[in-house]
């Protein structure tokens, strides 16, 4: 098997839809075997060769469970890409103590339990790379998302804590922090403006590279990440984000 | 399939121990690449690689090698200020000619040869330049006053290059290497007493437990150079083993 990825075996969160996706079907391309999970069933037009796995990533146990099956189906894990996550549009003061559990408990605790139950696969096997997903918005706040702004900079965090402390084990472990991703997790984002169709265009003229981010745009950091090509990169949170947080907000040329 | 089939590129430093690296990584890729610098060195060069002679601080040097790229490929695809210099001083201790030197090699010309390598990006529809930054220009070594100055100014021109170039389809990133196994770092080494008690704890303080290679930088490189980074721009890509990541602390 070619491909830049041949012989790695790679788990994957959250690739039911979305970056997560992209991300199974570019890994499957370049020839590693995939095994992913969601919140929901298997979906009817995943890749035959990809295992899948229905759970609750914030349930330590059925995580532990995710790694053993993972072990036994691959023989072992090289790479684990933390990506399942999710979004919920509200300030602070309108946020309950349910969302705090629902929201942290997938981006926070999801990539806590995740990293726990896989990095001593890993390290039995001489390392591998942990690629978490990140956020912009972890960066510089996105308005009406207090909680999960939060949970990203949380992930930034942890991925440079796992880089220090298990390094010598032969991990790296570095975050994507994608910008505005076409997904539909996005989309529900423009919804919320008065006019969406006139901040997708304010939107738009922000990014120096003159369009919106795409699933495949992250699969490709990911599957540098991923490969052995990236040896020497651990601990780091790269940015892809169509040079939108290299412009400066204010730009009086637009009005 | 090689990434970089039918690509141009220009390596400015392309004889140094990175930059070989660089234009090595590029001609496997399938690229044709000008390998640019003072003078040609000993090494062979690789199949793909052309060599031309190049001094980043002068002016008419520079609008030599963009007319002979212009004269030879006809555009260029892809362009790499590799071309850098370090300087061993405290801001008392360097002179002003140390100063201006520096800022020659690592700002004026990465500033020079973006100038005429621009147009001839636009002629191939765009394209991407990397920029070579340093951890040293986030946070600073001892004794390197000016070269952290250059990395912070590299950096914040890569930005400004983002901005400006992004709606040509020019994509604009910066490389920043931590401890690269180069001649510079070796010189380092020799110079600041022993060198294998030395060598052991530059080890030490990498989460990864080990300095980068040139090659290690080649990978990053050639993957904001290709076509799989369409969407990376703006950004200073730091490359240090968990160096940056980890808060050095006392051995306890």
């Amino acid at each position: 098997m070619s491909g830049r990825l041949a012989g790695k075996r790679a788990v994957i969160t959250g690739g039911s839809r979305g970056i997560g996706r992209a991300v199974v079907e570019r890994f499957l391309e370049e020839g590693a075997s995939v095994v992913t999970c969601g919140r929901g069933a298997r979906p009817a037009d995943l890749p035959d060769a990809v295992g899948y796995r229905s759970l609750s990533i914030a349930d330590p146990q059925q995580v532990a469970d995710l790694a053993a099956w993972a072990l036994d189906r691959l023989g072992g894990v090289d790479v684990l890409m933390n990506n399942a996550g999710i979004q919920l549009e509200k300030r602070l003061t309108e946020s309950s103590d349910e969302d705090w559990d629902s929201l942290m408990g997938v981006n926070a605790k999801g990539v806590f339990v995740c990293c726990r139950a896989f990095i001593p696969i890993m390290a039995a096997d001489g390392g591998g790379s942990i690629v978490n997903v990140g956020s912009t918005s972890a960066l510089v706040a996105d308005g009406t998302l207090a909680l999960y702004n939060a949970s990203k900079a949380f992930v930034h965090g942890l991925t440079r804590s796992i880089a220090a402390d298990h390094g010598a084990e032969g991990i790296r472990c570095n975050a994507i922090a994608p910008g505005w991703i076409m997904t539909e997790m996005a989309d529900s984002a423009f919804d919320l403006a008065q006019d969406p169709g006139a901040a997708k265009r304010d939107a738009l003229r922000r990014h120096p590279v003159g369009r919106f981010g795409e699933g495949r745009d992250i699969a490709a950091m990911a599957l540098w990440l991923a490969s052995d090509e990236s040896a020497f990169a651990s601990g780091q949170i790269y940015v892809v984000d169509g040079g939108l947080l290299s412009v400066s907000p204010l730009q009086p040329g637009f009005f | 399939m090689p990434s970089l089939s039918s690509k141009v590129a220009v390596v400015t430093g392309g004889r140094g121990g990175i930059g070989q690296a660089i234009c090595a990584r590029f001609a496997r890729e399938g690229a044709r690449v000008f390998a640019a610098d003072l003078g040609q060195g000993s090494a062979p060069l690789p199949e793909g690689v052309t060599f031309q002679t190049l001094d980043v601080t002068d002016e008419a040097s520079v609008a030599g090698l963009g007319a002979a790229v212009e004269a030879e490929a006809g555009k260029l695809d892809i362009l790499v200020n590799a071309a850098g210099i370090a300087i061993e001083k405290t801001v008392e201790e360097t002179s002003l000619a140390d100063w201006n030197k520096i800022f020659a090699v690592n700002v004026t010309g990465t500033f020079l040869v973006s100038k005429i390598g621009l147009p001839l990006l636009r002629k191939a529809g765009g394209g991407s330049i990397v920029n070579f930054g340093s951890y040293d220009g986030f946070i600073a070594d001892p004794g390197l006053a000016a070269y952290c100055a250059t990395k912070g100014a590299v950096h914040a021109l890569t930005r400004a290059m983002a901005c400006d170039h992004g709606p040509q389809g020019i994509r604009v990133n910066a490389v920043c290497p931590g401890f690269i196994d180069t001649p510079m770092l070796q010189s380092f080494f020799r110079d600041a007493g022993n060198i294998e008690s030395l060598k052991q704890q530059v080890r030490d303080i990498h989460p990864m437990r080990r300095y980068g290679t040139p090659d290690d930088v080649a990978g990053l490189v050639a993957w904001l150079a290709s076509d799989e980074a369409v969407y990376a721009s703006g950004q200073l890509w730091v490359l240090d083993g968990g160096l940056t990541a980890q808060v050095q602390q006392m051995r306890l």
